[in-house]
């Protein structure tokens, strides 16, 4: 169902025509809980697409996907789709995703792009792959044009260099962190071993890097103590050892890429107690 | 004189943000009446569907008590086929196997006390084996006359560690000194917050939207009294006849089935107060009041009807009195409406018309608040049909959600109106799977949580109400069969709401 399109107004035409059932010539249901902005540079256009492949079902929503291409010509070239599912005896919804590639200057402005395409009176988040140039135009208008952002640490180098950055933004807009909610699992194990918890110095984490650095800001700040931080990389958080002595594993199996982006687009409020582990990293 | 203070106990940082599960307590749930259709299409596939995600504790064990005789793998067997037919999520076989090791399977007669005991030793053998830890969930999903002798049974023996609660499934009761009866029965053996008395309607995810539609937003509370609404239709309709239930029906019939219980519970949550809190008393206080304030219709405001022969979604159905098992002059009602007040400040005169039935049009369970008209429309080349009052309607199922009914001009030239809707559905926005109302119920019961179960004077109250309707009843001969299959009721109960100058809303 996807055509080329080159203006918000044609975008929106489309989007109308979509919705009629070809068939019945009825309108689909729209149902929508949310805008959902996804910023997608080259690099990451793979692992996000496999990311949305389902979350539309999930959550109802319009996305908007952003496709950066400032070497192109200026312009834009969108294309529209509507997806339906069943819902009910006889009755589907229908949700939307935007694709829009912005060429040239136009990349340097996505904010007036999505602007006209959010949903009104329903939060829209922003999903960022890779790390956010802080500071930079396009990065900071689409902050400010969105209720939460939502990133995954685990995708930035240099580390934990960028949370200081990460946590100058804290006041302007609410952030989730994919990295963060990887250890949702440990973080509650790790509770349970309070008081004994409170004196320990040292901890080792067997993970991502950025496991490894909320994990330790985590304990620090909520334990208001010097904790020393050491790494073992592995591509998933596998152990955690506290002055030496290793954590038993806690229960379940860890969630998927797509529940945890999932789970996140259901939080509506400021994490403080993540904003702070952030604040705690360095 | 020096004193010594306790050290104050530190708060745990840790937990600070921490989205946590509540998780039940290590216990043992025992089904007495293993072999029933309940446990094989509701308990079961529940009981899968909280392993699959984890909501069981870890320390759980389940024993099935049934007269029928097998083995404790001839009921595994028998269950896993029930989760795999019945059950909403894919079958995974890990999760079946998680169940099925702390399955456990007693054949016994419920009165007899040797097959008590080899109960109690399953329970002893899952505390062992397991660590349920003396911890009991004893459901009673048998005929009402098995459950005296059950709950005596089990007040017994009752364990001497750990917490012990019983879920008693409906009718509870056939008449308030039944009910009343039985409440006598479980308070000699158990406290009031060990009885968990299900109606499964509470455990509907619609049902409970209906306390966060009223309670969680602003607008809707302010209109929501008789100065607003002109009155409310709840509406409780089966498509289905009695299937195969002949036995049970005949004693109970629509108003012990459907009206006692779904019905008037329906009528306590949509008049209900708001309550300073979500917890069990709170809520159940405030809808005993309503059950309090509805004062007893008069006999003209109670209609009973008994399906005849017809079509139902184009198939040709016989008459009640022709199901098999039922007496060919019988008297049991299949429908039941009735116009009923709550007299209290918020809905003196302010009628509440209820309805429930099978072999209706269609299934559907509705709750319409339909709102008073606008006093002066200016719209003169507006027809007066135009013109519809709001309505809001819950729909419980199918199709759960909400919607509201308002006017809107149509496109063109002049003002000419037309009601459109403006849809809530519970499935399109969140499209994470509704759980069945057991997998809330079990799990509310397992964490101690009576919220949404029925307490002993909520069910008087409604006992003490269908009493005096059924004792009208015994006066006069009805004349049934008074509806076709397929229909909407008798005319009778078009009657009792167009009196009022009100029609039943269109499906």
């Amino acid at each position: 169902m996807a055509t080329a399109l080159a203006s918000i107004a044609e975008i929106e035409h489309e989007l109308g025509a979509q919705r009629i059932d070809a068939a019945t010539g009825e309108p689909f249901q729209r149902t929508s809980v949310m805008s959902h902005v996804a910023w997608v540079p080259e690099a990451w256009v793979e692992a996000a697409e496999d990311v949305l492949s389902g979350l539309a079902e999930r959550h109802p929503s319009r996305t908007i996907v952003l496709f950066p291409d400032p070497d192109a010509d200026d312009g834009l070239d969108a294309s529209v789709q509507v997806d339906c599912f069943r819902a009910g005896e006889g009755r589907q919804v229908c949700t939307e995703t935007i694709r829009l590639r912005l060429g040239g200057k136009r990349s340097e402005a996505p904010a007036s792009v999505i602007e006209p395409l959010l949903l009104p009176d329903l939060p829209a988040f922003l999903r960022w792959r890779g790390l956010p140039p802080f500071g930079e135009r396009q990065f900071e208008q689409l902050v400010a044009a969105v209720d939460r952002l939502i990133i995954d640490s685990t995708e930035w180098p240099g580390l934990p260099q960028p949370y200081e950055r990460l946590a100058e933004i804290f006041d302007r807009v609410a952030v989730s962190d994919i990295a963060w909610a990887r250890t949702s699992r440990w973080r509650p194990h790790l509770a349970t071993l309070w008081p004994g918890i409170a004196d320990v110095s040292r901890v080792k984490v067997t993970g991502t890097e950025a496991q490894a650095h909320l994990l330790a800001g985590w304990l620090r700040s909520r334990l208001q103590r010097e904790i020393a931080m050491e790494h073992e990389p592995a591509e998933r958080l596998a152990a955690v050892e506290l002055d030496g002595e290793p954590v038993p594993f806690p229960p379940g199996d860890p969630p998927d890429p797509a529940d945890l982006l999932s789970d996140e687009l259901e939080r509506f409020t400021r994490d403080r107690v993540y904003e702070d582990a952030v604040r705690a990293t360095a | 004189m020096a004193t010594t203070q306790q050290p104050a106990v530190e708060p745990n940082p840790l937990l600070e943000g921490l989205r946590l599960r509540r998780t039940p307590d290590p216990c043992a749930l025992v089904i007495f009446g293993a072999s029933g259709d309940l446990t094989k299409r509701k308990l079961f596939p529940a009981l899968y569907s909280l392993a699959l995600r984890r909501l069981l504790p870890e320390h759980f064990g389940i024993v099935g008590v049934a007269r029928t005789e097998e083995t404790d793998d001839q009921f595994r067997d028998a269950m896993k086929a029930a989760v795999q037919e019945f059950g909403r999520d894919d079958f995974r076989e890990e999760t079946w196997d998680w169940i099925a090791e702390r399955m456990r399977y007693v054949a016994t007669d419920f009165a007899d006390e040797e097959g008590q005991q080899r109960v109690v030793s399953a329970l002893n053998d899952l505390d062992e084996h397991y660590g349920t830890a003396g911890n009991r969930v004893y459901y009673l999903a048998v005929p009402p006359d098995a459950i005296s002798t059950l709950v005596h049974e089990i007040g017994e023996h009752r364990s001497a560690e750990g917490w012990t609660r019983l879920i008693v499934e409906k009718p509870f009761g056939r008449d308030l000194a039944s009910a009343q009866e039985l409440n006598a029965q479980l308070q000699e053996h158990f406290a009031e917050n060990e009885v968990f008395r299900i109606d499964h309607y509470l455990g509907k995810e619609t049902v409970q939207n209906l306390l966060a539609l009223r309670f969680a937003n602003g607008i809707f509370e302010p209109i929501w009294n008789r100065q607003f609404v002109d009155h409310i239709q709840i509406t409780v309709a089966e498509s289905i006849g009695i299937e195969g239930r002949a036995a049970f029906y005949e004693q109970a019939g629509a108003i012990r089935d459907i009206f006692q219980n779904h019905l008037l519970q329906l009528v306590a949550l949509t008049a209900m107060e708001p309550p300073i809190d979500f917890t069990d008393d709170s809520v159940r206080n405030e809808k005993v009041k309503v059950l309090r304030a509805m004062h007893t219709p008069g006999p003209k405001h109670v209609v009973r009807g008994q399906y005849g022969p017809g079509f139902v979604e184009g198939e040709e159905v016989p008459g009640y009195r022709d199901e098999e098992g039922v007496a060919r002059d019988s008297r049991t009602e299949t429908f039941v409406s009735a116009k009923l007040f709550v007299d209290n400040w918020r809905w003196a005169d302010t009628p509440f018309y209820l309805r429930a039935g099978k072999r209706l049009a269609r299934r559907e369970t509705t709750i319409a608040i339909e709102f008073k008209r606008a006093p002066h429309p200016p719209f003169e080349e507006a027809a007066e049909e135009e013109l519809r009052p709001n309505v809001l309607v819950v729909h419980i199922q199918p199709d759960e959600g909400v919607s509201l009914e308002f006017a809107a001009k149509v496109p063109g030239q002049g003002m000419t109106l037309r009601t459109v809707h403006m849809d809530f559905l519970y499935g399109g926005a969140f499209r994470t799977g509704i759980p069945e109302a057991y997998e809330r119920l079990i799990l509310d019961c397992l964490l101690g949580d009576a919220t949404l179960f029925t307490r002993s004077d909520e069910v008087e109250e409604q006992w003490s109400l269908v009493d005096a309707i059924v004792a009208a009843w015994k006066r006069d001969r009805p004349a049934f069969p008074n509806y076709e299959a397929g229909t909407w009721g008798p005319a009778a109960a078009d009657e009792l709401i167009r009196r009022d100058g009100r029609s039943w809303r269109r499906h």
